[in-house]
C-alpha cells in the first residue's frame, strides 16, 4: 500500500512534466491553428513544415548552433579541466569562482551584457555572437562536469603509462580520456540541451535573419503560434526520445551482463571481447555519422545563407505575410529572402535604430515610418524600379501623404481599422456601439480582451475622453491612465493579435481587434460580429519601407514590386484578410466582400476616423512613462 | 599531476571575453546617462513605483515558486533514493528529457491547458469539480515557473540522495531513532548541499524570468524581468536597463550569500 502511494506521487509529477509536452504533440495534429478546439486529426501541419523554409531554417540554426557550441565548449572546457589541475589552489578557487558566474548570473544579465560588449566593440550581431555567446554559457556546464571525474581518476594511472614511455598526449588519450569519458560525454550532452532549450541569450544576441527554433516561437507568440512548430517540436521530441533511450538502455544492459558476468567469475572470451569492441566500433561509427550528417547539412545551409546567391533581408510582423508567395517571389527571381519577424512597431525599431543589424525590406506601421523618417532611417523610394506602384488607390496615398508627404519613403501594403470584436450568441445584436461598452461591467463576465500596444490601448480611452489620438498632454495622459487603471480590473488579458484565438474559442465574449481578423475569425466561429465605435477610431497602414543601411536595394525594390501585383495582392488579402491598398486586387475580390462595411468602411465612417503621428522624442518617452504606470500598476 | 597551467588559456580567454568584459559593458551602462557622463540615475530608479513593486513581486513569486518546488522534489528525492538509486542515468534522462521541447512551446502549452475553455477546465467541468480560473493570475506564473524548474530542483536533490551511504541509515535505526528523526537527523542534513544547490538554480531563473510572466500573465503582470526586458527592446533606454539589471543582481548575490552559509562545501551539483 505505501509503495503503491509513491508510486502514485511519482506518476503524478511525470504527469506533471508531461502533461504539456501530451498537449503540444496533439495540438500538432489539430485541424484548426486556434489553440483549445479539437477540429479533427490532421497531418497538414506537417507538410507545411517540410514546404516551409523559415521553420527549417529555424530548426537547422538550433542545430548547428547547439552543435558547434557544445562542441567547441566540450574540447575548450576539457583542456582546461587538465590546465585547471595543475593550477595552484588559490589560482583554482579563482577560476572556478569566475566559472560559477554564468552559471548564477541571470540569463537576462548574460544575454543584455554580451549584447552591450558586442556593440561597445563595434561588433554586428550575427550567427557567430550568438554561437560565442552560447559557447560561454556552455563552458561551464562542461567544466563542472569533467573536473569532479578528472579529481576522481586520479594520477596514478596517467604517470604509470608515462613511465611505461607513453608521450604525455598518447598517455591523455589512451588512459585518462577514456576515464573521464563518461563526463565529458554528459558535459557535452548538457550543453548541447541548454542550447538548444535557450531563448533569451539568442534573441539578444541574434542578427538580422538569424531565426532559432526559441526566437520563431517567440515571434509568434502574441500572433498566435502556428501549429507548424509543434509538428516540427514533435518530430525533434520523438528522435531525441528514439536516440536517447536507444544510448540510455543498451549501455545499461551491457553494462548490467558484464558485471553479472564478473561476478560469476567469467573472464570475457576472446570471442566476447572482439563482440564488445565492434559494438563500440558501431557506437562510434553511428556517432560519427550523425555529426557527419548534421555538418553537411549545416555546411550547406550555410552556405546558402552566406554563399553566393542574392538575398534579401526582410523584417515583418510575425505570420503576416503568404509564405508561397515568398516562394513564388523566390522561384521567379532567384533572390532568396530571408524573413525576420517581430511583434509590435514599438519592438521592431529599437533594432532597426541600433544599426547592430541590417535589412533591405521593412514592414511597418504608419507613424513608425514617421519616426523613422525624423531619424534619417529610410531612404527614398524610386517609383522608377517599382511599376506596379501603379495600382496603388490613389484615395489612400492621398491619406498616407499627409504623414510622409510625396509619397517618398512608403508604400502601402495593407490597411485597416480598430474595432470591438464581439459574440453575438453572448452579447444581443447591435448592444455594441461605443468604446465605453469595454468598461461595462456587465460584459465582464463574458471576458473583455484589450490590445497590448501603447498607442492603439491609448486611442481607445483618448477616443471615450474626447481627446486627440496624438496627444502628448501630461494631464491628459493621467487621465488617459487612471480611466484605463479603473478598466483593469475588468479586463480579462492584454494580448496581441493572440486576442482572436480567444475571440474564436469562446474564451472572451468581446475585444478590441484590428480588422483585418474580424474575416478570419468569422470564418472560424460565425457567432463573431465587428463594430467601428461611435466615437471614431485610428486607420492605420502598414507599409514597405527601405533602410537607410539596406545592402540589397534592387532586390527589396524587385520584392516591393513583386508584391504589388494584383495577384499577388489578392493572395495577401485572402491569407491576411486585411484590407487591400491595392485597386488593381480589389477588382478581384467578391463583391460581397468588397461591400462588407466592416472591412473597408465607408467614407462617412472614415472621416470620423483618425491616423497617427509620431510626436518626436520627447513625446514618446511621456508616452512611454505613461504606459509603464499603466502597465506597472 | 598535469604541469600544464597554459592549457587553461583558450578557456580563460572566454571567460575574459565572454564574462568579465561584458560584466564590465553593463557596469558602465548602469552608471552613464545617455550623454555619457557618470550619473546613479540608473540604480535609484528602482525606487520607483512601478520598478520597486515589480521587483517586490518578482521576489515573492520567486520565493513562493521555490519552496513549492523543494517540497514537490524533496519527497521525490526520498523515493528515488530508495528505489531507483541504480538507475541514475534513467532518472536524468527522464528529467531532462523534457527540456528538449521547446521552453517557450512547453510554456505556451500550459496556456492552452489553463484557459477558461481549456483542456484542463473541460475536463475538471466534466468530473464535476467546477473551474479552476488561474490563466492570467499571478497563481499560473508560479505554475509556470515550477513546472520549468521543478527538473532543477529534483536533479541535485536525488544526486545527493544516492550518495548518502545506507549504513548510516541504518545505523540511526539501530541506535533507535524513529523514521521521523532519521528524517531530520540524518538524510535533511546529509541533503542539505543538494537542496541548496537546487535553491538557487530555480531561485535565480524564477526572478529573472520576463518569458513565463509574458506568456501567462495575459499581460497584465509585470515582473521586474519583463521590466528590464522592455528598456532594452521597447524603449530602447540600454543606461536604464543595464541599471535595472545591476540592481536586480545585487539582490540575487545577497540571497545566494545568504544561502551559502548553510553549504560550506559546496557539493551539490545539478550533475
Amino acid at each position: 500500500m505505501k509503495n503503491f502511494w509513491k508510486r502514485f506521487y511519482l506518476v503524478i509529477v511525470l504527469l506533471f512534466l508531461y502533461l504539456p509536452i501530451i498537449t503540444l504533440i496533439v495540438l500538432s495534429f489539430n485541424n484548426t491553428k486556434t489553440m483549445g478546439v479539437w477540429k479533427g486529426f490532421t497531418l497538414k501541419w506537417y507538410q507545411e513544415m517540410l514546404s516551409s523554409p523559415q521553420i527549417l531554417n529555424a530548426f537547422c540554426n538550433t542545430l548547428f548552433i547547439a552543435l558547434i557550441a557544445a562542441v567547441v565548449s566540450t574540447i575548450v572546457g576539457t583542456i582546461a579541466c587538465v590546465g585547471i589541475m595543475a593550477l595552484s589552489r588559490r589560482q583554482r578557487n579563482t577560476i572556478l569562482q569566475l566559472t560559477n558566474i554564468p552559471l548564477l548570473n541571470a540569463d537576462i544579465v548574460t544575454a543584455v551584457s554580451l549584447m552591450l560588449a558586442f556593440g561597445l566593440f563595434g561588433i554586428s550581431l550575427s550567427l557567430g555572437t550568438v554561437i560565442f555567446a552560447h559557447i560561454t554559457f556552455c563552458l561551464p556546464y562542461v567544466i563542472l562536469n569533467v573536473l569532479p571525474k578528472l579529481r576522481q581518476s586520479g594520477t596514478s594511472t596517467y604517470e604509470a603509462a608515462l613511465d611505461l614511455g607513453a608521450s604525455p598526449v598518447y598517455a591523455f588519450m589512451h588512459v585518462v580520456l577514456p576515464d573521464i569519458m563518461p563526463g565529458v560525454f554528459s558535459g557535452f550532452l548538457l550543453a548541447f540541451t541548454m542550447s538548444l532549450d535557450d531563448f533569451i541569450i539568442t534573441y539578444f544576441t541574434r542578427g538580422a535573419g538569424i531565426n532559432t527554433i526559441s526566437t520563431l516561437v517567440y515571434s509568434q507568440v502574441k500572433v498566435g503560434i502556428r501549429p507548424t512548430i509543434f509538428a516540427l517540436s514533435t518530430v525533434i521530441f520523438v528522435i531525441v526520445l528514439v536516440v536517447l533511450l536507444l544510448s540510455n538502455f543498451l549501455p545499461d544492459k551491457i553494462a548490467q551482463k558484464r558485471e553479472e558476468d564478473a561476478k560469476k567469475g567469467i573472464e570475457l572470451t576472446p570471442e566476447q571481447r572482439r563482440k564488445k569492441k565492434t559494438l563500440q566500433r558501431i557506437g562510434y561509427g553511428l556517432m560519427a555519422a550523425v555529426i557527419a550528417v548534421v555538418s553537411i547539412f549545416g555546411g550547406r545551409y550555410v552556405g546558402a545563407m552566406t554563399g553566393n546567391g542574392e538575398v534579401i533581408y526582410f523584417y515583418n510582423y510575425g505570420d503576416y505575410i503568404d509564405p508561397d508567395l515568398v516562394t513564388a517571389f523566390e522561384m521567379q527571381t532567384g533572390i532568396k529572402v530571408v524573413m525576420d519577424t517581430f511583434d509590435t512597431n514599438e519592438s521592431m525599431y529599437p533594432i532597426v535604430e541600433s544599426g547592430q543589424v541590417s535589412y533591405d525590406v521593412i514592414v511597418a506601421g504608419d507613424y513608425t515610418v514617421e519616426k523613422m523618417i525624423a531619424n534619417k532611417l529610410l531612404q527614398p523610394i524610386n517609383y522608377e524600379n517599382i511599376p506596379n506602384a501603379a495600382n496603388l488607390e490613389p484615395s489612400y496615398m492621398e491619406i498616407l501623404a499627409r504623414t510622409d508627404p510625396g509619397n517618398t519613403y512608403m508604400i502601402p501594403y495593407t490597411w485597416g481599422t480598430v474595432g470591438i470584436l464581439y459574440n453575438k450568441t453572448m452579447i444581443p445584436e447591435g448592444r455594441i456601439t461605443s468604446w465605453k461598452d469595454l468598461w461595462d461591467p456587465e460584459l465582464a463576465e463574458y471576458g473583455i480582451l484589450m490590445q497590448d500596444s501603447l498607442r492603439d490601448t491609448f486611442m481607445v480611452a483618448e477616443m471615450i475622453l474626447g481627446f486627440d489620438m496624438n496627444t502628448s498632454d501630461p494631464e491628459e495622459l493621467q487621465q488617459v491612465v487612471d480611466l484605463l487603471i479603473e478598466q483593469q480590473p475588468l479586463v480579462q488579458a492584454y494580448e496581441n493579435d493572440a486576442a482572436r484565438d480567444d475571440l474564436i474559442t469562446e474564451d472572451a465574449g468581446i475585444g478590441m481587434i484590428y480588422s483585418g481578423e474580424y474575416l478570419y475569425c468569422l470564418d472560424e466561429n460565425e457567432n463573431l460580429d465587428y463594430v467601428i465605435p461611435e466615437e471614431g477610431t485610428n486607420v492605420w497602414f502598414d507599409c514597405f519601407v527601405i533602410p537607410a543601411n539596406a545592402k540589397n536595394v534592387e532586390g527589396a525594390e524587385k520584392f516591393i514590386n513583386f508584391m504589388l501585383d494584383a495577384e499577388a495582392g489578392l493572395a495577401t488579402f485572402e491569407y491576411l484578410t486585411y484590407p487591400s491598398p491595392n485597386s488593381a486586387t480589389m477588382e478581384l475580390i467578391d463583391e460581397e466582400i468588397r461591400e462588407d462595411e466592416n472591412v473597408f468602411p465607408s467614407q462617412e465612417t472614415l472621416d470620423k476616423c483618425d491616423m497617427y503621428h509620431y510626436l518626436g522624442k520627447e513625446a514618446d518617452q511621456v508616452l512611454a512613462s505613461y504606459w509603464k504606470r499603466f502597465r506597472g500598476n | 599531476m598535469f604541469k600544464r597551467k597554459w592549457l587553461t588559456a583558450p578557456y580563460l580567454a572566454f571567460i575574459l571575453c565572454g564574462t568579465v568584459i561584458p560584466l564590465i559593458a553593463i557596469l558602465y551602462y548602469g552608471f552613464t546617462d545617455q550623454e555619457g557622463s557618470f550619473t546613479l540615475e540608473n540604480i535609484t530608479a528602482i525606487a520607483d513605483e512601478e520598478h520597486a513593486k515589480a521587483l517586490g513581486l518578482a521576489l515573492l513569486l520567486a520565493l513562493i515558486c521555490t519552496v513549492v518546488c523543494l517540497i514537490l522534489a524533496y519527497p521525490v528525492g526520498l523515493i528515488l533514493r530508495k528505489h531507483a538509486s541504480g538507475k541514475k542515468g534513467f532518472v536524468v534522462f527522464i528529467l531532462i528529457l523534457p527540456m528538449w521541447m521547446n521552453f517557450l512551446l512547453r510554456t505556451y502549452a500550459w496556456k492552452a491547458l489553463l484557459a477558461g475553455n481549456g483542456v484542463l477546465n473541460n475536463t475538471l467541468g466534466g468530473l464535476g469539480i467546477g473551474k479552476l480560473n488561474i490563466i492570467n493570475t499571478p497563481a499560473a506564473i508560479v505554475l509556470g515557473m515550477v513546472y520549468d524548474f521543478l527538473p532543477f530542483m529534483i536533479l541535485p536533490i536525488y544526486n545527493v540522495m544516492v550518495k548518502i551511504d545506507n549504513n548510516l541509515i541504518e545505523a540511526a535505526y539501530d541506535l533507535g531513532a524513529s523514521k521521523g528523526k532519521v528524517l531530520t537527523k540524518v538524510l535533511l542534513p546529509l541533503s542539505m548541499p543538494g537542496i541548496i544547490s537546487g535553491i538557487t538554480m530555480v531561485f535565480v531563473p524564477a526572478v529573472t524570468t520576463f518569458v513565463i510572466s509574458q506568456i501567462l500573465g495575459g499581460g497584465k503582470i509585470y515582473l521586474i524581468g519583463n521590466i528590464i526586458e522592455q528598456e532594452f527592446t521597447l524603449n530602447g533606454n540600454r543606461q536604464l536597463g543595464s541599471g535595472l539589471s545591476l540592481v536586480m543582481m545585487v539582490f540575487i548575490l545577497i540571497s545566494m550569500a545568504l544561502l551559502n552559509k548553510f553549504d560550506k562545501n559546496g557539493e551539490g551539483s545539478i550533475i
